[in-house]
């Protein structure tokens, strides 16, 4: 699965070098910011408006029906992953458990989540399951429950945050993170432990902090237009829904692993670092290590290594934003400019995973048939192929600049935004942004290298 | 060995010329403020 990660796709017969490319990038990121300190005077996007959609449709689409359907969904597919991941074929192509995870779940949701909101709060198996035997317990007990515990605010995001660096653990460092039977085990040991966190400290307390994926996935959903409020879905004003995020404990660590992890999967084509993390290996190997072992440790290194690579980098920045005065410490930076790296998240996986998502996507078309990959043909697909023509090298690497940029170019948007509603200046804040353009711009640098040695 | 693998450390070095370019001339600029401010 990690092989094919970066798409089927070979070098890039490009009309000019891609390091011209990420020149052109940064280019765009310098004209991008002198437009925004030229055209965009004042904050706009600090303000929340929001309305219903219209005709009612807005109160149906977040009505309870639908809730508990969608909710249903959900917890039928997390049944059907582990069944299959327990039961079936231990082929990880021929069996639906790691394409559905790695593909369709950690993937696909991402720009569902971009486009049309927090869809995964609805079809979380978790939640739905945690408020059935809710629901249920509180009618077995006459509604005599005990109160949960107060969620800690010192714990903050750290749940997630550990949450998700496990999974990137298991995707990318641990051997055998393809197998079903594996993944199927991860996936129960990930549900008890959240059941056990929803009957301590209550369903919704615990998805709104500390459940990984419904944190994960509601950073992104912050790009999106619609929003739900009081059972409604309406519609908000582009980019509105990041300045609203409000950084606890752990937000900033849990942008670096969400980058830092795509950082380092984009890092593990890069000669020099397979080379460094075979020397690792063989030193660990030396101290008594398996050469499994040394292995999956070399490669712990690294991706923590890149994580803290990401987080010393926007720290580096905001040092240097607290130059420009304003009486703002570092903290305080960190915290209020952590919702523009966001969009550098959605810029990551978008251009390192998009392809894998085109081609692999298209595999749930014959898994669906054949989940447990035993022969059956439920819906008539088992016999559907992949279509590897969809995109070529080229357009691939022009898909994947534009991700970057457009990611990019947005990060700068909500920063300069935030800027000018933190300055009493104006000048102060344009000035402030010049560390975090040389962020941007690393990003930016750091991104599109590591999209050509997966390229090369 | 290591000039014969020069070329490749070039062009991997030309993927971060901006951000390296940049970083240069934000030092620059702060520099020359604090000695405007020292002055001043």
């Amino acid at each position: 699965m990690i092989v094919i990660a970066h798409g089927l796709v070979a070098r890039a017969d490009l009309p000019i070098p891609q390091w011209l490319f990420v020149w052109a990038a940064a280019m765009v990121l310098v004209v991008s910011f002198v437009a925004l300190a030229v055209l965009w005077p004042e904050p706009r996007l600090q303000r929340e408006e929001w309305r219903p959609l219209p005709g009612g449709l807005g109160r149906v689409l977040a009505s309870r029906p639908v809730e508990i359907a969608c909710g249903a969904i959900g917890a039928f597919l997390l049944v059907l992953v582990v069944y299959a991941g327990l039961h079936g074929t231990q082929s990880s192509t021929a069996n639906i458990a790691p394409t559905f995870i790695y593909v369709v779940f950690w993937l696909a949701l991402v720009p569902a989540s971009v486009l049309f909101g927090d869809v995964f709060k609805a079809f979380n198996p978790w939640r739905a399951i945690g408020r059935a035997v809710g629901w249920a317990a509180s009618k077995v007990a006459g509604g005599n429950l005990p109160a949960p515990l107060a969620y800690p605010d010192r714990l903050g995001h750290w749940p997630a945050v550990a949450g998700i660096f496990c999974f990137a653990v298991i995707e990318l460092v641990a051997s055998g993170s393809d197998k079903p039977q594996n993944l199927a085990v991860a996936t129960l040991v990930y549900s008890a432990v959240t059941f056990v966190a929803m009957a301590l400290c209550g369903v919704e307390p615990w998805i709104a902090r500390g459940e990984a994926y419904s944190v994960y996935f509601n950073l992104f959903s912050r790009l999106s237009v619609f929003e739900t409020r009081d059972g409604v879905v309406g519609v908000r004003q582009p980019l509105s829904g990041l300045p609203g995020l409000k950084p606890i404990a752990g937000t900033v660590p849990l942008l670096a692993v969400m980058i830092g992890a795509v950082t380092f999967d984009g890092a593990a084509e890069e000669p020099r670092w397979t080379s460094a993390a075979l020397d690792m290996s063989n030193a660990f190997q030396d101290i008594g290590l398996t050469p499994q072992h040394a292995l999956e440790l070399a490669f712990l290194i690294g991706l923590i290594g890149a994580i803290v690579l990401v987080w010393g980098f926007y720290r580096l920045g905001v040092l240097g934003a607290t130059s420009v005065g304003g009486g703002f410490t570092a903290g305080r930076l960190a915290r209020a400019f952590v919702h523009s790296l966001v969009p550098i998240a959605l810029a990551y996986v978008a251009a390192h995973y998009f392809t894998l998502l085109l081609f692999q996507g298209q595999a749930v078309a014959f898994l669906a048939s054949d989940p447990l990959g035993d022969g059956s043909n439920l819906f008539g697909t088992a016999h559907n192929q992949i279509d590897y023509t969809l995109i070529g090298s080229q357009g691939t690497w022009y898909w994947q600049v534009g991700f970057v940029v457009a990611g990019h170019v947005t990060a700068l948007t909500l920063a300069h935004d935030r800027a000018l509603a933190m300055y009493d200046e104006a000048r102060l804040a344009v000035r402030s942004q010049y560390w975090m353009l040389a962020v941007m711009v690393g990003f930016t640098c750091l991104a599109l290298y590591l999209l050509s040695q997966a390229n090369a | 060995m290591y000039f014969a693998h020069a070329g490749h450390w070039l062009t991997a070095i030309a993927y971060f010329v901006p951000v390296i370019a940049f970083m240069v001339w934000l030092a620059v600029t702060q520099i020359r403020e604090r000695r405007g401010r020292s002055r001043g």
